[in-house]
């Protein structure tokens, strides 16, 4: 188990937010559910708290409004098929408007707080 | 329960279950590597197995989730709460059934009055391709409305010079006396062209139809029957085709039956016995209906041909019309009358809802009643939706529970909707089967003894889609505001149980104040409504008709129809009047053409020496035929002059009786009496002198809402032959039924084969007030069923908020309230919820009513005493409705209450 000083470090994840991470997470290329989780858990350095189980519902949910299809396929070094997703090309302008939301957000969300003033 | 199970367990289906293994199969890959990883980071592959499984999450818990991601759950949603409601009602069976029943009530109601409407206006006649179906009318002003009737010779000119029907037909109703002699058995007849039935499509059920063949001048008397009237009479006996039927004494062979569930081109009507046009000739004798130029009786109709527009079609009708009219022009007419004869024109109107009198009778009436039982259902509405307030403020808890367990608003809103849809549907359900019994119910209610109205109230399409609309429409009404309002709970309070729940009560109360406000003003609306029905009737019913309609019997008698010739018929009538005044117990008796009230008239122009500038309508008079005892029996006062006698014969002096009007109008500011006035004859000639004797006071001649008009009685002695049916008047001293039967024996000692029709004076007033009878009454019922349910409503929102503010009430007891101020406090609760619905409903009311201007008789749609007396009840039952919960208010122990705080 984590201890709390370290899960005090750790971000929920906004609504939404994940829908975002994910889609961002396959523009490099489809991907199997523990890959996007895993990329997502490094690339913010375990800094966001990503439940495992909380992706399949998102990924569900990306993939009927068509923004993602899945495909089981199997990978080249093992010799075991995965559900794999792709990015749609809607799912691509989806994750555009998305970005542009999210970086206004930030930034009048910064502005707001204004320059962090350190201890 | 089990059933829902089972569809339960159907409904993963094939693409489900792929999905479901898929998704099975992507978690466990998803474990799988994490375990993989977490081996290779150093774990034994128990503890891998158990730390993947704990980065994954709950497993169910995601599998519900991404199945409500798919997007079905709806379904199962659905199901689940379905079943979750219905084990709720079932908890609650006071609270389920008094809903359902409520609903139950107002949508019975709607479907019930709809019904109506649906049968009298919108149901295509039972025929194969009604729309094709037009009728002719007469085009212009006077002659035109559906009611437009047309003689034979026009008809037959119709018949054989239009080219826009593929076929035409025509049609007339009568009524048939089944009986040989004595009481008549009246059967409702129809004449038909000899291509009504094959025009209609219509197949026999038995035997054959009227074919032109059977439509022939100087045809055999054939008839075919009704399927009901076979069923009834015959018990669908074959042996009934070939067998003879007695029509007004002249016997009929019986060919053939008409299909079942056809009733005849009439709404309103169904027809017995359908004979050919040509069977006229049997009854009329030489000069009959078939050749009688002013003798207007048949209605024409046809199938349109393909492609002829129904402008087309008018257009056409309208070419022929000159030599339509000009081929059947009434020769004894005056030039002036021909003139106008000719300038008529035909055109065609659609036909296939049939044709209806009913349908301008009761137009108006049905409308206001459509909007009186929507009114009522939106109060019974009002009504459940401050019991599901109150029952929501029960389950706070329950719902702070659940939502404290995850379950969302929206979640929690759709559950406690379709508890609504669940409780409408209930209530359709059981207002189909009220209204099927509500709608027969009126349709008797609007029946009268001589007019049985027939109406095909079964379900359709359109019945249904209305009931459902209704239905779902309160649904949202009843359920929708509680729905949001239960679920917007603060968790922290309603788990705590406290019971003032200070940061929601105003809000809830408040809502819960405006639902009463408004059924208090929609009942303010319908009690207006009612008390002008109910005032405008009560006027009619109780007005001074001028003569006693009391303990009057009518005996219809028809010497023609027991082939009595001409000659003998005034003496045959004056020994049966002799013979009748013998009986037992009757007072006085007389005779006539008309009775009064009976809808039948008899006019004509009339002209004095003092009447030149009277033309139309004002120099037309009601005329009856009489004998000396009528004015005594119907106590119709003489006021001057003298009563007719044996004097006035046949040979002696014409003379008249007149009444008030009459002599006002013709004889102005003179005596009438020994002035003299001549009928103007068809062609507009004046007739002979006829001397006015007496003067008789006002009394309606056609119906309660006219103004007593001019009318001249003559003795039944000097119009001979004119009339082979007359009405024996009786006042009776004992009940007047008690008499038929001596009656009967009496008439038959003087001719066994006089067919006799019996009424009271009472019945025929009252027949003629019918529709204003029934919509008093039923607005009544509903104004009461209104206040009732508003009522109901205040009652249950100031119980609610006594419940609410019994903490208060405690605290205020507890300092040195007084019993007094605290039903103060609660009485100005119900003055303010009073007021402003009184004044909601008096504006709207004011607005509202002036529909009924038309159908109001002798008061104002906005008629301030009906407007105060209304307000009145409402408020005396309000204050009513109010004690009680203010009474209970008092009794709370202050003790009891702090102690819990």
């Amino acid at each position: 188990m984590r201890n709390n000083a370290e899960s005090a470090n750790r971000i929920e994840l906004m609504q939404g937010t994940l829908d975002m991470l994910i889609m961002r997470t396959l523009v490099l290329g489809p991907a199997h559910g523990h890959e996007i989780a895993k990329h997502i858990q490094r690339t913010t350095d375990d800094v966001l708290q990503v439940e495992h189980g909380s992706l399949y519902p998102a990924l569900h949910r990306l993939e009927r409004k068509g923004w993602v299809t899945a495909k089981w396929e199997m990978p080249k070094d093992r010799k075991r098929e995965f559900k794999y997703y792709r990015l749609t090309p809607a799912g691509k302008k989806q994750l555009a408007t998305e970005r542009s939301k999210w970086r206004l957000l930030v930034a009048s969300i910064g502005r707001v707080m204004g320059p962090v003033e350190e201890g | 329960m089990k059933l829902l199970r089972r569809v339960e367990s159907w409904l993963p289906w094939r693409r489900r279950r792929a999905r479901e293994a898929d998704l099975e199969r992507e978690l466990r890959d998803h474990l799988d590597l994490e375990a993989e990883e977490q081996r290779d980071a150093g774990l034994s592959s128990e503890e891998a197995k158990y730390a993947a499984q704990r980065a994954l999450g709950n497993a169910v818990r995601i599998k519900e989730d991404v199945r409500m991601a798919w997007g079905f759950q709806w379904l199962e949603t659905l199901l689940q709460d379905v079943r979750f409601d219905l084990r709720q009602l079932r908890r609650n069976p006071g609270f389920t059934a008094v809903v359902v029943f409520t609903l139950a009530l107002g949508i019975g109601a709607n479907t019930a009055i709809f019904t109506l409407i649906d049968a009298v206006m919108m149901r295509m006649l039972p025929i194969a391709h009604p729309e094709e179906l037009m009728q002719v009318q007469y085009g212009g002003q006077d002659w035109s409305g559906e009611g437009a009737n047309f003689t034979n010779p026009l008809w037959e000119q119709v018949r054989d010079r239009q080219d826009v029907f593929s076929v035409a037909f025509a049609w007339g109703t009568d009524k048939f006396d089944l009986a040989q002699g004595g009481a008549v058995h009246l059967a409702n007849g129809i004449w038909v062209s000899g291509d009504f039935f094959n025009t209609l499509w219509l197949r026999p059920a038995a035997g054959r139809l009227i074919s032109a063949a059977d439509d022939q001048r100087g045809c055999s008397a054939v008839a075919v029957l009704s399927y009901g009237f076979w069923r009834y009479h015959y018990g669908e006996a074959a042996s009934a085709i070939g067998s003879t039927l007695s029509l007004n004494s002249h016997p009929f062979e019986v060919i053939g039956v008409a299909p079942i569930g056809f009733f005849g081109m009439n709404v309103g009507e169904k027809f017995d016995v359908a004979v050919p046009i040509c069977a006229a000739a049997i009854f009329d004798g030489k000069e009959g209906r078939l050749d009688g130029r002013s003798w207007w009786w048949l209605r024409i109709a046809g199938r349109i041909k393909p492609g002829i527009s129904r402008a087309q079609a008018t257009a056409r009708l309208n070419a022929l019309s000159p030599a339509i009219f000009a081929a059947s022009l009434p020769q004894d007419w005056s030039a002036d009358g021909k003139r106008n004869f000719m300038k008529h024109t035909l055109v065609s109107a659609p036909a296939a809802n049939g044709l209806s009198d009913l349908h301008r009778q009761f137009e108006r009436p049905l409308e206001v009643l459509m909007a009186v039982v929507g009114l009522v259902l939106l109060i019974a509405c009002a009504n459940i939706a401050g019991l599901m307030l109150a029952r929501a403020a029960a389950r706070r808890r329950e719902i702070a529970v659940r939502q404290a367990l995850g379950a969302s608003r929206r979640r929690l809103v759709r559950q406690l909707l379709t508890e609504c849809v669940l409780l409408s549907s209930a209530g359709a359900l059981l207002g189909i089967l009220f209204a099927r019994w509500g709608a027969a119910l009126l349709v008797r209610y609007i029946s009268t003894t001589r007019t049985a109205i027939f109406l095909d109230l079964s379900l359709d399409g359109r019945i249904l889609g209305f009931t459902a609309t209704i239905a779902a429409l309160t649904c949202v009404l009843f359920g929708l505001l509680p729905a949001l309002r239960s679920t917007r709970v603060s968790l922290n309070s309603a788990l705590k149980g406290g019971q003032a729940l200070e940061g929601e009560r105003p809000g809830r109360v408040r809502a819960h104040k405006w639902i009463v406000a408004s059924q208090v003003a929609l009942s303010l609306v319908l009690l207006v409504a009612a008390g002008l029905l109910l005032r405008s009737f009560a006027k009619l019913a109780t007005l001074d008709l001028g003569f006693d309609r009391n303990n009057v019997l009518l005996v219809g008698a028809n010497l023609k129809t027991a082939k009595v010739p001409p000659e003998r018929q005034i003496a045959t009538f004056e020994e049966i009047e002799t013979r009748l005044s013998a009986l037992p117990g009757v007072v006085a008796i007389g005779r006539s053409v008309i009775t009064p009230i009976s809808g039948g008239g008899w006019n004509e122009w009339i002209r004095t020496d003092w009447s030149k500038g009277l033309t139309g309508h004002d120099a037309l008079s009601w005329f009856n035929c009489v004998s000396p005892g009528y004015f005594k029996t119907l106590r119709l006062p003489l006021l001057a002059g003298r009563n007719f006698s044996s004097e006035d014969t046949k040979t002696s002096a014409a003379v008249a009786i007149v009444n008030q009007a009459l002599a006002r109008r013709f004889f102005p500011a003179l005596n009438p009496i020994g002035k003299t006035f001549r009928i103007d004859d068809i062609g507009g000639k004046p007739g002979p002198p006829i001397q006015v004797v007496g003067v008789v006071k006002d009394a309606k001649y056609e119906s309660v809402r006219e103004d007593a008009d001019p009318t001249a009685f003559l003795p039944a002695t000097q119009v001979p032959g004119m009339f082979e049916a007359e009405t024996l008047e009786l006042r009776t001293a004992t009940p007047p039924s008690a008499l038929i039967s001596l009656i009967e024996t009496a008439v038959a000692g003087v001719n066994k084969e006089i067919p006799l029709e019996f009424h009271t004076l009472a019945e025929q007033v009252d027949d003629s007030l019918v529709q204003e009878r029934s919509l008093a009454v039923l607005s009544a019922f509903f104004g009461g069923l209104a206040l009732l349910l508003a009522m109901v409503g205040l009652y249950g929102a100031l119980s609610y908020m006594v419940t609410q503010r019994q903490t208060e009430f405690g605290i205020r007891m507890a300092l040195g309230a007084e019993a007094g101020s605290i039903i103060r406090l609660v009485m100005w609760e119900v003055a303010v919820i009073l007021t402003g619905g009184i004044v909601a409903g008096v504006l709207i009311s004011l607005a509202a009513t002036r529909v009924l201007e038309k159908l109001l008789f002798g008061l104002g749609a906005r008629n301030p005493e009906t407007l105060a007396g209304a307000v009145a009840l409402l408020s005396a039952v309000a204050a009513i409705a109010g004690c009680l919960p203010a009474r209970r208010a008092t009794r709370v122990d202050p003790m009891m209450t702090l102690r819990h705080e």
